[in-house]
């Protein structure tokens, strides 16, 4: 044990939460940094990739679990698994392409190979293991997540397989997935345009904090509204028809589609771009739902929801959330490819470049605000980092905590709370 | 063929280079012309009709990310960086009518938060007019383009 994480063992995580105000350590500190890893990454379920980015068999991409090397390749049976990056002789690092197609896995340094589905192939000079060597061959493939289920082509695994059923794990967010599938014609998405991968010095949670605040767009992004063009609803308005929600499970959204529903506008979400510029999308749309069903989808639009702990479903982008240490972060942005989607794939794709990643025309700024908070929780008082706006206006519905007041840290608290539970082993008391 | 760039051009290519580390927002955009490609790919071998980038504005995306930055309240150039960057091994790779091809490699040394290097190679798309020279396309591949980088809200 090293000593950071003796001295994490001393700390009470349970005093560092409190339903209204965090304790600036949980930002900060290398310890608590640690147990995350463990507790919420490793010991638990996570987003790893999108079955898309892996279509043919052999097919693989290189990710993390936390700060364990994985590999999620597409073995010859069609089947998805996440393998330890790791050869189990001596472990050499298997894989160190981001992606790629290979129908084996080849040690470099002394030859093991292994088939696509983890399984050991190869050693070369056998002869030179005892006897055991054959009895312990079939333990000798490629460790591999116990648990890897795929929702809406969402892949996600369980590492060690002790983090209860997929199901009660995503719980609520199979909804906004389920959203944001109903504006394929064939119920599908795809990533296809690879990834921007941004590199912030904050910490992992102030990212997946910023993504889903509904208080900061007027003033963190003025400079879009003032020289480039209006935010897509009327931010400062308090008619505003805007939730932010608690789904539960640490799922957490804004949710629009009320505001879009009271304004009966398609597209309000996707720069209020007309019909007759997606004549082809618009048309396979009303020929797979009809007409009336189209027209509710495209006014409702995407989901603005996180799934918990890493997995953003920004609108027309699918953002990831890489934790490096505690003070450094990357964010990775994929705008989302519509199958049947022909017109607005290209929007999309020119829309991602211009709002999100390390250029973007919002998240730049919103990176400068991470590590901004980041440096400004090295000050030590106060000690605490308020989230108390908007919780007495908090109602139970079917769909989660939900709050009509879109500036509520409803979205921050349901994090929160879901950590506390991960972190200390305990559920919450209702 | 003859690789050497013609002197005017170079003299553009670092006028271009200083209006950039001097964040002369104005200054740089008088340079383009209108069917302007500004691009930052996320690999070198990149189709920016497929692959996502980190930047591709056309002419009137350029205006737009300039007359963001210019509100003063582009939180992430504000204050912007402090910048000096070097280009060298200037080439013309080929030509096509009035525009001109060249690559150039380089460094450039960014100040905010820390001082930080990024390093590549720009393309350039340089077009003879009668008003004079013209950016028509620069490429800017960094030797880090497919690691995460950090937040390049400044002109690179």
């Amino acid at each position: 044990m090293t000593a950071q994480m003796d001295r994490a063992a001393s700390v009470d995580i349970a005093s560092l939460i409190q339903h209204d105000r965090i304790h600036g350590s949980l930002y900060t500190d290398p310890a608590i940094f640690d147990l995350e890893m463990t507790a919420l990454f490793e010991n638990a379920w996570v987003f790893v990739g999108h079955d898309s980015e892996i279509p043919e068999k052999g097919d693989y991409l290189t990710r993390r679990i936390g700060r364990q090397p994985v590999i999620v390749a597409r073995g010859k049976d069609e089947k998805v698994r996440v393998l330890l990056n790791r050869c189990t002789h001596r472990a050499n690092m298997l894989c160190r392409a981001d992606s790629g197609n290979a129908a084996l896995f080849r040690c470099p340094y002394h030859g093991w190979t292994y088939a696509n589905d983890g399984r050991l192939q190869g050693v070369p000079f056998r002869e030179g293991y005892d006897q055991e060597m054959a009895e312990m061959r079939s333990e000798l493939g490629m460790a591999q997540a116990h648990q890897v289920e795929i929702y809406g082509g969402f892949i996600f695994a369980n590492l060690y397989g002790n983090a209860g059923s997929f199901d009660e794990y995503i719980g609520r967010a199979k909804g906004p997935i389920d959203r944001l599938l109903s504006l394929s014609p064939e119920g599908r998405i795809e990533l296809r345009g690879g990834w921007m991968k941004h590199k912030t010095v904050a910490n992992w949670k102030i990212v997946n904090e910023s993504q889903v605040d509904g208080y900061h767009p007027l003033f963190t992004h003025e400079s879009v509204y003032k020289a480039i063009m209006p935010a897509k609803v009327d931010y400062a308005s308090d008619e505003l028809l805007v939730a932010t929600r608690d789904l539960g499970g640490g799922h957490n959204e804004v949710d629009y589609s009320r505001e879009y529903q009271s304004q009966d506008a398609e597209f309000i979400w996707f720069k209020r771009t007309p019909r007759e510029k997606m004549a082809k999308y618009v048309a396979a749309m009303e020929a797979s739902v009809g007409a009336d069903e189209t027209h509710k989808r495209f006014v409702d639009g995407p989901p603005h929801t996180f799934i918990w702990p890493n997995l953003f479903l920004a609108e027309m982008h699918v953002i990831m959330v890489e934790p490096v240490a505690a003070n450094e972060s990357i964010q990775y942005t994929a705008p989302i490819h519509i199958a049947g989607g022909e017109e607005i794939n290209a929007r999309i794709l020119r829309n991602a470049e211009g709002a999100m990643g390390p250029a973007g025309f919002l998240i730049a700024d919103d990176g400068e605000m991470g590590e901004r908070n980041q440096a400004g929780l090295t000050a030590k008082m106060p000690e605490w980092a308020l989230l108390s706006r908007g919780f007495s206006s908090e109602v139970q519905e079917d769909k989660g905590l939900t709050s009509y007041d879109r500036t509520s840290e409803t979205t921050q608290r349901a994090m929160w709370v879901h950590y506390k539970e991960l972190m200390t082993g305990k559920q919450a008391s209702a | 063929m003859n690789t050497h760039v013609p002197d005017d051009i170079a003299a553009f290519l670092f006028l271009e280079a200083r209006y950039a580390d001097e964040s002369r927002y104005d200054d740089w955009e008088s340079l383009w012309a209108d069917d302007a490609i500004y691009w930052l790919p996320t690999k070198d071998d990149a189709d920016p009709s497929v692959d996502v980038s980190y930047i591709y504005d056309n002419r009137s995306r350029i205006h737009s990310r300039l007359a963001q930055l210019k509100t003063g309240r582009r939180y992430s150039q504000s204050p912007p960086s402090k910048m000096r960057r070097m280009l060298s091994n200037l080439e013309v790779l080929s030509e096509q009518g009035d525009d001109i091809n060249i690559g150039a490699n380089f460094v450039l040394y960014e100040h905010r938060n820390g001082t930080h290097v990024w390093a590549g190679r720009y393309l350039y798309t340089v077009r003879r007019t009668s008003a004079g020279l013209q950016l028509v396309k620069k490429t800017a591949l960094l030797v880090n383009n497919e690691d995460a980088i950090r937040t390049v809200a400044f002109i690179i």
